[in-house]
C-alpha cells in the first residue's frame, strides 16, 4: 500500500510541476461550459420532451415539417396540424416518416382508421385515412390522442384505439400517418 | 404537398357516366363507403383475410342467386352499420356496381331503404361465412349471368 501511495504521490507532483492552477481552472471551466451547453443539442432536448398529446406543442422534439402551401397550413410534427384531429397514435413525422409516408423498414397497414378533419385554411371537411406503420420501434414519442368522430369499441371499425396493423408481416404498431382521401361533403 | 381532392376521389369515377341503379348521389355514396366500409374492405374492395371479405369480382353474384339478396342485407357489415336504411341501401347498389358491375344482372332491381331496413333487423352472425361460401359456390355452378 505504501508503494501506491507514492506511486500516486509521484504522478500527481509530476503534474503540478508540468501544469499551472490558471491551466486547471481554464480546463474545468471548458467542462463546465460545455456541459451548460448539453440541453442545447437536439438529443438532450428529445429527452425532454417525452411524449405528449391532445394538440400540445412538438416544438423541440422534432424539427418542424410544414408543406409550404398555404392551402395545407401547420408543423406535421405537431398534435395539432389539422389532419390529426382523429388520430389517436404516434405521428410517423418524427419517425424519419412524413406525414403520408411511413418510416423505413415498417409497412403501412392496408385496414385503416377513416375520419374527417376541417382544414383552416379552405374551411372544408376533408377525408383522412389514418394508415398504422408496423413492425419498427415504437419509442412512445410524438404520442397525439385526438378523437374526433371515435365512437366505443363496440363499434370496433369507428374506433380508433384499435391497433390497424392487419394484414401486415408485422403487428407490431410504429406510427400513424394521416393521408387525405379527398373532400366531404358536409352531411345535413 | 396538397393532395387535390379531386385527384385522389374515387367517387369522381363513379360520378362520370350514368348513375348506378338505385343511386341518387354518387358522391356521397362513396363517401359513406369511404367512411364506414372501405377502412376494412380496402379502397379496391379486395377486402382483408379473416376480417372483410373482398368485394371486387364478387358482390354481384349473391344477387344472382336465390337467398343472394338477403345474404347481402344481412351481412354482419351492413346490418349493423350506423347508416340509415336510405344510404345503405344507396351504398349496397353503389357498391355492387363499383366493385363487380361485370356479375351484375341486367334485370337487377336496386334494393330500397324499406327492403334494407327490413332485413338489417336479422342480422347474420357466426354462419354468415358458411352461407357466402355456400351462395358463392351456387353462383358459380350457375355459369356467367
Amino acid at each position: 500500500m505504501a508503494q501506491f501511495d507514492h506511486l500516486a504521490e509521484k504522478v500527481l507532483r509530476g503534474f503540478a510541476s508540468r501544469t499551472s492552477r490558471r491551466s486547471l481552472f481554464s480546463v474545468l471551466g471548458g467542462f463546465l461550459a460545455g456541459a451548460a451547453a448539453l440541453p442545447l443539442l437536439p438529443v438532450a432536448r428529445a429527452a425532454e420532451g417525452g411524449g405528449r398529446s391532445d394538440g400540445e406543442s412538438n416544438s423541440g422534439i422534432e424539427a418542424p415539417q410544414f408543406s409550404g402551401n398555404p392551402q395545407d397550413p401547420g408543423d406535421r410534427t405537431k398534435c395539432d396540424y389539422w389532419r390529426y384531429c382523429a388520430i389517436d397514435g404516434s405521428l410517423c413525422s418524427c419517425y424519419g416518416g412524413s406525414v403520408i409516408t411511413c418510416p423505413p423498414d415498417t409497412e403501412m397497414s392496408p385496414i385503416t382508421w377513416i375520419g374527417t378533419c376541417r382544414n383552416p385554411a379552405d374551411e372544408r371537411n376533408y377525408i383522412i385515412s389514418y394508415n398504422d406503420c408496423c413492425g419498427g420501434v415504437a419509442w412512445g414519442r410524438c404520442a397525439c390522442q385526438n378523437n374526433r368522430g371515435d365512437r366505443p369499441l363496440v363499434r370496433p371499425q369507428t374506433n380508433n384505439e384499435i391497433t390497424w396493423c392487419f394484414g401486415t408481416k408485422s403487428q407490431s404498431y410504429t406510427c400513424t400517418v394521416a393521408i387525405i382521401l379527398g373532400t366531404a361533403i358536409e352531411q345535413k | 404537398m396538397m393532395h387535390g381532392a379531386a385527384a385522389q376521389t374515387p367517387g369522381g369515377a363513379a360520378t362520370a357516366g350514368a348513375a348506378p341503379a338505385g343511386v341518387g348521389d354518387a358522391r356521397r355514396a362513396w363517401q359513406n363507403w369511404t367512411m364506414n366500409c372501405q377502412g376494412c374492405h380496402r379502397v379496391d374492395g379486395t377486402g382483408s383475410a379473416g376480417t372483410a371479405p373482398g368485394l371486387a369480382g364478387t358482390v354481384a353474384k349473391f344477387v344472382r342467386v336465390s337467398g343472394g339478396r338477403e345474404y347481402l342485407g344481412r351481412v354482419p357489415g351492413v346490418a349493423t352499420s350506423p347508416l340509415s336504411n336510405a344510404d345503405l341501401a344507396e351504398v349496397v347498389n353503389w357498391m355492387l356496381w363499383r366493385f363487380d358491375k361485370e356479375h351484375l344482372p341486367s334485370t337487377f332491381q336496386p334494393f330500397t331503404a324499406a327492403e334494407i331496413g327490413q332485413l338489417r333487423t336479422q342480422p347474420l352472425r357466426l354462419e354468415a361465412s358458411q352461407m357466402r361460401n355456400d351462395l358463392l359456390r351456387k353462383a358459380d355452378e350457375s355459369g356467367p349471368p
